[in-house]
């Protein structure tokens, strides 16, 4: 898609299609993140913090609690609930998300894939970098993400979400016990790894890829909302992309 | 080839006879003996032929692990190794074990010793005495007149009952699968007990077989399972809890109630059954006085069962500590496991090297690196071995050494030197089973000696046993109900370095353990233990070790049936996974 | 499963006549010191259906599988081993030795081809050529290959013969290697445990000998029967894990109170078994019941997973004391760190073009 007709700006980001081209300018907003790709990101956000929280607890529970009966207090069975309960909404929220990605604009496919056999691709990439070592001077502009959160979103979105889900699967097909629909889909893994021990190593560790993203991503996300040249947050709200000038590229 | 240090002439130009594998015995163990004209074993050859590596698993193991592991080592002197094992991690880290803990730990060792002694004379050493095909044709009711003369408060004697075992016996051998009977050495000469007897031992058993399941029942209460209970650094893992909320789950009334009447179950059956048993068929086998080997020369033992906690003193010992050697009963020598002269161990026989040759390592210092070869004068090949090799090296057993002694260990060892110390209760048992059997002391020193000494054990441990119950109760009414000390459980807590020992007297023999922590991580764990000792190979000096030397000048009836070779080695109860480890 | 031959069957089978059958009878009755009369019995027994014969072989072990197994209640030992099978060979038990003792394996591998039960307890060592576990002055691997080849059904005792146990730990010095990756054509029981609980080991035979079929294996090759739950689905403790309720500490006041043993460790969540179901020796009690914390003893590897006493694994690759929340907590640290110092240079950068926007501006 780098062709670009002569007469538009030489906006060159390898995800944009002339249209986007066109439109890339402080004056227009363009229409980026569809309402499913939004309300998805914030209920994704909301369901994977919950899954940390209730999932470090889960490996190290808090203090024992309370001095009733044991019926009388289920604070672990709670703990664990909440988890699994997120764990479902993650799940049909990546399917739904995954459907999006057949249906709706060509940026909601971004996440799923990165341009591995595009020269032009990992070239801006390796501009994306010299940006945020303060090598370039000035960053380049994206209507869709930039090449660089594109290879960071496919490894600990698309991968890392997908680890999560097959291996937290996994742990819940033996509480559901085999023969259940859990062991029949996901039962395989266990057998893959050894042991479950190991299954719930692999997911904790998962865990943590996990944070490492995020405390970049929310970073990234604040940084570039200031110092880009473009709007982010706000993108990731309204659906809008907005420029903050007229220079193209 | 003529006399070894230790005083044993060694003359192999005869017939060599080849026993691989020995059977009934824990783990896999060669034999090879030469035989002259008259039948009589001039050179004794024994071999372990497994190993493990479990030395060089533990490296880097986090200490308070090792149990499980050393554990491991044997499923059968299940428990013992762990016990050994938490001792020298204690040892090292300087933590103390409270009260009940001790009682506990005491507790389920003696109970290792009744369970290990009870299946050792019963399943894996009675088939050399007792003839079950011989049964078949004694007279139920000779054979229960025979039973209330040899045990008279024995309930279990009427001729009904062993009519039944021995039509339950008839029906088995003429199924014509005669299972683990099959290719049994039935009609060699060297069985000598009347039907009757047979029939009463073949019985016994089948009985020993259906009570041994219940004695590792209190290893069970106190340590989940058997085998191979669970153990903890600093104390046992079974909490007390005898009348607060939740007791239910702890040890309370109703599991002391199942441990005090396991303890008099295994206490009834030591007098009714197997001291009975011990007397009767051995004094048949009176004049069958071979095997003596090293045990009327050199002996040795830890001594073990701490009245106290935390004292390995040897006053504060029940089984008595001290080694013995050049069969000089009056003097007995302190054992001490720190010291880098006493104990140690060469490999110059053994499958395994340590770069230099005659070495000798304290177990602080072991080492443990392997290296297969066969001597020149092997027959066959690397993987199919016909004949050994004993000038070279030839067993997967290192050669422990006392002050350069090779060292007899177990019951009888452990009797010989509490005789030899005047311990009280040790003494009365001998002096009573020899009059009994009107024999005179020398007769202990033999094959025979060897499993009456582990029957006299048995019934010993069944009596401190109870001992132990007892004080536990007490300790719970005197309102102490701690059973560990977590003071030092996190590795936060202790040196950057640390040595220390641990030792037992396993059903065996004499039991250590010896560990370096480094970082809160095992940095080297060496285990010496009693099959190691008894099944030796040669040292540099040529000394031999307790088997070989147990089966040195016995005449064998027919020496290409090798049951009296398996007698005297069974006398020992091999355990060969322990020996390598 | 195929029926057993008869011993009888057998030897017509292979061409041997009546008459030199009747002769092999009394032979036996010869070598065993019965009398003629003993014969004709013998005959009947030998041309009737025979128990199932076994063949129990031990490899790299601690025998605790053989103790496990005489610990049976339900059946008693005595009544498996006098009455529904015929245990040919097992060296822990058998009367004969060294040449006896192969000849009577040789003889039964011989006579019921296709029809035994190959037990196995213990592993084959692989390295140095196998000689880390010699039987009959051979590697232990060529005789379980020889025993397994004609055997009907393979039972792989305890955590040994199932996944390699204590010694093929690390570095597993001899190659200790599970039964199922040296024998690959055979059905194969895997009844793990470190040992197996009694009853379950006569469960798993009484099974095959009563519904005369294989008991239904579970993806890794367990009998469903016994091995399709965690000790902590059917742990009575349970209740106290739901309710965050743990011991904290050994033999504090949690302890005494029964609570659950997760943060002592408790491999319970991760580990396939019927210990807090069957129980130990008779139902007497489990790990758990006596205060300590399952170590996972049935399963794969579980001597690896890091130390028993942690909640968490110690993953070894990341240097020896770390486990997962370790090793993340560190890597989300120089993470922030490294974010945090990239915000400061970043303000530090914006604050710099602003000067000079408003120079030049
Ligand atoms: C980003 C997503 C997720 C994160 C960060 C996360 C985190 C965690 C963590 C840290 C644990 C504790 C592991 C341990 O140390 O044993 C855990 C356990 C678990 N998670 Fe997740 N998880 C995620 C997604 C899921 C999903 C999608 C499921 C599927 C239902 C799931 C099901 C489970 C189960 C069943 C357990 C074991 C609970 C137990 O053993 O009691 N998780 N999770
Ligand atoms: C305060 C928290 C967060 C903010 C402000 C934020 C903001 C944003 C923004 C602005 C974008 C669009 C980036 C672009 O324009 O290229 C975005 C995308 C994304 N964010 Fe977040 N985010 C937050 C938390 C999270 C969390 C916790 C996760 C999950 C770990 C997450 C996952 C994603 C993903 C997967 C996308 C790509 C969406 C797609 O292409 O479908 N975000 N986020
Ligand atoms: N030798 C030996 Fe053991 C014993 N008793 C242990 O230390 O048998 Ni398995
Ligand atoms: S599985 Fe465990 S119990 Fe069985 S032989 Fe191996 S080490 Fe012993
Ligand atoms: S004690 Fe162990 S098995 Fe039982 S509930 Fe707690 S964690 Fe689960
Ligand atoms: S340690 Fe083993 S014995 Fe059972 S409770 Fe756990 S599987
Ligand atoms: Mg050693």
């Amino acid at each position: 898609m780098t062709n670009v007709t002569t007469e538009a700006p030489t906006l060159r980001g390898v995800q944009a299609d002339p249209e986007d081209l066109s439109s890339a300018s402080r004056q227009t907003s363009v229409y980026v993140y569809e309402a499913p790709v939004r309300i998805w990101h914030w209920i994704n956000a909301a369901a994977i913090l919950t899954l940390m929280v209730t999932g470090y607890f889960i490996g190290s529970p808090l203090p024992t609690m309370g001095t009733g009966e044991a019926y009388d207090q289920f604070v672990f069975g709670y703990i664990r609930f909440v988890h699994f309960a997120a764990g479902m909404i993650l799940t049909v929220g990546f399917f739904g998300r995954i459907y999006w990605a057949f249906v709706g604009n060509h940026h909601s496919r971004q996440l799923f894939y990165f341009p591995f056999w595009s020269g032009e691709y990992w070239r801006e990439v390796l501009y994306e970098v010299r940006w945020y070592l303060f090598l370039a001077k000035e960053p380049k502009k994206y209507v869709g993400h930039n090449p660089l959160a594109q290879l960071a979103m496919f490894f600990f979105i698309t991968l890392g979400v997908s680890f999560m889900i097959i291996t937290g699967m996994a742990l819940y097909a033996e509480g559901a016990g085999q023969g259940s629909i859990f062991d029949t889909l996901f039962g395989w893994v266990l057998g893959l790894v050894q042991n479950s021990q190991r299954l719930h190593t692999l997911h904790h560790l998962g865990m943590w890829w996990i944070v490492v993203f995020m405390v970049v991503h929310i970073y990234v996300a604040v940084r570039e909302d200031i110092m880009s040249r473009q709007s982010i947050v706000s993108t990731m709200i309204s659906g809008h992309r907005t420029f903050k000038d007229d220079r193209p590229d | 080839m003529g006399a070894t240090p230790n005083g044993f002439n060694l003359d192999s130009t005869g017939k060599r006879i080849v026993v691989d594998p020995v059977t009934r015995i824990e783990g896999h163990m060669r034999c090879e003996v030469n035989v002259d004209e008259q039948g009589i074993i001039r050179n004794a050859v024994s071999t372990g032929t497994m190993w493990r590596g479990l030395e060089v698993i533990l490296k880097g193991r986090d200490p308070r692990d090792a149990w499980a592991f050393t554990e491991r080592i044997c499923g059968v002197c299940t428990g013992t190794h762990a016990l050994t094992s938490v001792r020298a991690v204690e040892d090292a880290l300087g933590i103390t074990i409270p009260n009940n803990a001790n009682s506990i730990r005491n507790i389920m060792q003696l109970n290792l010793e009744i369970h290990d002694h009870v299946v050792h004379f019963y399943h894996l050493h009675a088939l050399d005495w007792v003839n079950p095909i011989n049964a078949l044709k004694a007279d139920p009711k000779a054979t229960s007149e025979l039973q209330q003369i040899v045990s008279p408060s024995h309930p279990m004697s009427s001729p009904g009952y062993f009519r039944d075992v021995q039509n339950r016996l008839k029906a088995f051998v003429e199924s014509g699968q005669l299972g683990l009977f099959k290719n049994g050495y039935w009609d060699n000469p060297a069985y000598l007990l009347p039907p009757e007897a047979d029939l009463m031992a073949t019985t016994h058993y089948l009985e020993a077989l259906d009570l041994q399941k219940e004695i590792v029942k209190i290893h069970t209460i106190f340590g989940g399972k058997n085998p191979h209970p669970n153990w903890l650094v600093g104390g046992v893992p079974c909490p007390i809890n005898v009348d607060g909320t939740g007791s239910v789950g702890a040890i309370n009334m109703e599991r002391l109630n199942m441990v005090s009447s396991i303890i008099d179950k295994c206490m009834e059956f030591n007098k009714n059954v197997y001291i009975p048993d011990v007397v009767a068929i051995g004094g048949f086998y009176k004049n069958w006085l071979y095997g003596g080997g090293l045990s009327g020369k050199s002996v040795m033992a830890y001594g073990d069962i701490p009245e106290n906690p935390n004292d390995f003193s040897a006053e504060n010992l029940y089984l008595p500590r001290g080694a013995i050697i050049n069969g000089n009963l009056n003097e007995v020598h302190d054992v001490d496991q720190r010291d880098p002269e006493q104990v140690q161990e060469f490999v110059d026989h053994s499958w395994y090297t340590y770069g230099e040759p005659g070495k000798g390592l304290h177990p602080w210092d072991g080492v443990t690196e392997p290296k297969y070869e066969l001597g020149p004068n092997a027959k066959g090949t690397r993987t199919n071995i016909i004949e050994l090799d004993e000038a070279a090296k030839y067993s997967w057993i290192k050669a422990p050494r006392w002050k350069g002694h090779a060292m007899e260990v177990g019951p009888l060892a452990r009797y010989v030197v509490g005789y030899a110390k005047g311990h009280e209760d040790i003494k009365n048992q001998v002096d009573g089973l020899l009059r009994t059997m009107n024999l005179p002391l020398t007769a202990l020193f033999s094959t025979l000696g060897r499993t009456a000494a582990r029957a006299l054990e048995s019934e010993y441990c069944g009596r401190l046993q109870k001992h132990f119950f007892d004080k536990l109760v007490q300790t719970i009414k005197n309102g102490d109900s701690t059973t560990a000390n977590v003071e030092k459980w996190d590795p936060k807590t202790w040196p950057k370095e640390a040595k220390g020992v641990g030792a037992t007297e396993a059903p065996r023999g004499a039991l250590g353990h010896w560990i370096k922590i480094k970082d809160g991580r095992i940095e080297n764990y060496q285990c010496v233990v009693p099959t190691t000792w008894n099944g030796s190979p040669r040292d540099v000096a040529g000394n031999i070790g307790a088997f070989e030397a147990s089966l040195m000048d016995t005449k064998m009836e027919r020496p290409e049936e090798p049951v009296e070779i398996l007698r005297t080695l069974h006398s020992f109860d091999p355990c060969l996974a322990c020996s390598t480890h | 499963m195929s029926q057993i031959e008869t011993f009888y069957e057998v030897m017509r089978r292979q061409g041997i006549t009546r008459r030199s059958f009747m002769k092999y009878c009394s032979l036996t009755a010869a070598a065993l010191g019965l009398g003629p009369a003993f014969v004709p019995k013998i005959a009947h027994a030998m041309a009737t259906k025979p128990r199932t014969p076994v063949i129990w072989v031990h490899g790299l072990e601690c025998t605790c599988c053989s103790e496990s197994f005489i610990r049976s209640a339900h059946p008693l030992a005595k009544d498996v081993v006098l009455s529904m099978i015929s245990l040919d060979y097992d060296d822990t038990l058998m009367a004969a030795a060294g040449f006896q003792a192969e000849a009577a394996l040789m003889d039964t591998i011989e006579k019921y081809k296709g029809n035994y039960i190959l037990a196995v307890e213990g592993n084959p060592p692989l390295n140095e050529d196998g000689m880390y576990c010699i039987v009959g002055g051979k590697p232990f691997v060529e005789q379980l290959k020889m025993a397994a080849e004609h055997a009907k059904a393979i039972i792989s005792w305890g955590a040994c013969a199932s996944y390699g146990c204590v010694q093929a730990a690390a570095p597993n010095p001899t190659r200790a290697t599970p039964v199922h990756k040296v024998i690959l054509d055979k059905p194969i029981i895997k009844v793990p445990g470190c040992p197996p609980i009694a009853e379950v080991m006569t469960g798993v035979i009484t099974y095959m000998l009563t519904f005369d079929k294989m008991p239904e294996l579970d993806r890794q090759g367990r009998p469903k029967m016994f091995y399709s739950q965690r000790i902590h689905d059917k742990c009575y403790r349970r209740p106290h894990f739901d309710a965050g309720q743990f011991i904290e500490h050994w033999d504090d006041d949690n302890a005494r109170k029964g609570y659950c043993l997760y943060k002592m460790g408790c491999k319970g969540p991760t580990t396939y078994n019927a210990c807090s179901t069957v129980r130990w020796n008779e139902g007497t009690s489990f790990p758990i019941q006596s205060g300590h914390g399952c170590i996972g003893c049935s399963e794969d590897g579980f001597w690896d997973q890091g130390s028993f006493y942690n909640r968490l694994t110690n993953i070894k690759q990341f240097g020896i004391e770390e486990n997962a929340d370790r090793v993340g907590m560190t890597a989300a640290g120089v993470v922030g760190g490294a974010v945090a110092v990239h915000a400061a240079i970043s303000a530090l950068k914006r604050a710099q073009k602003k000067n000079q926007e408003k120079v030049e501006g």
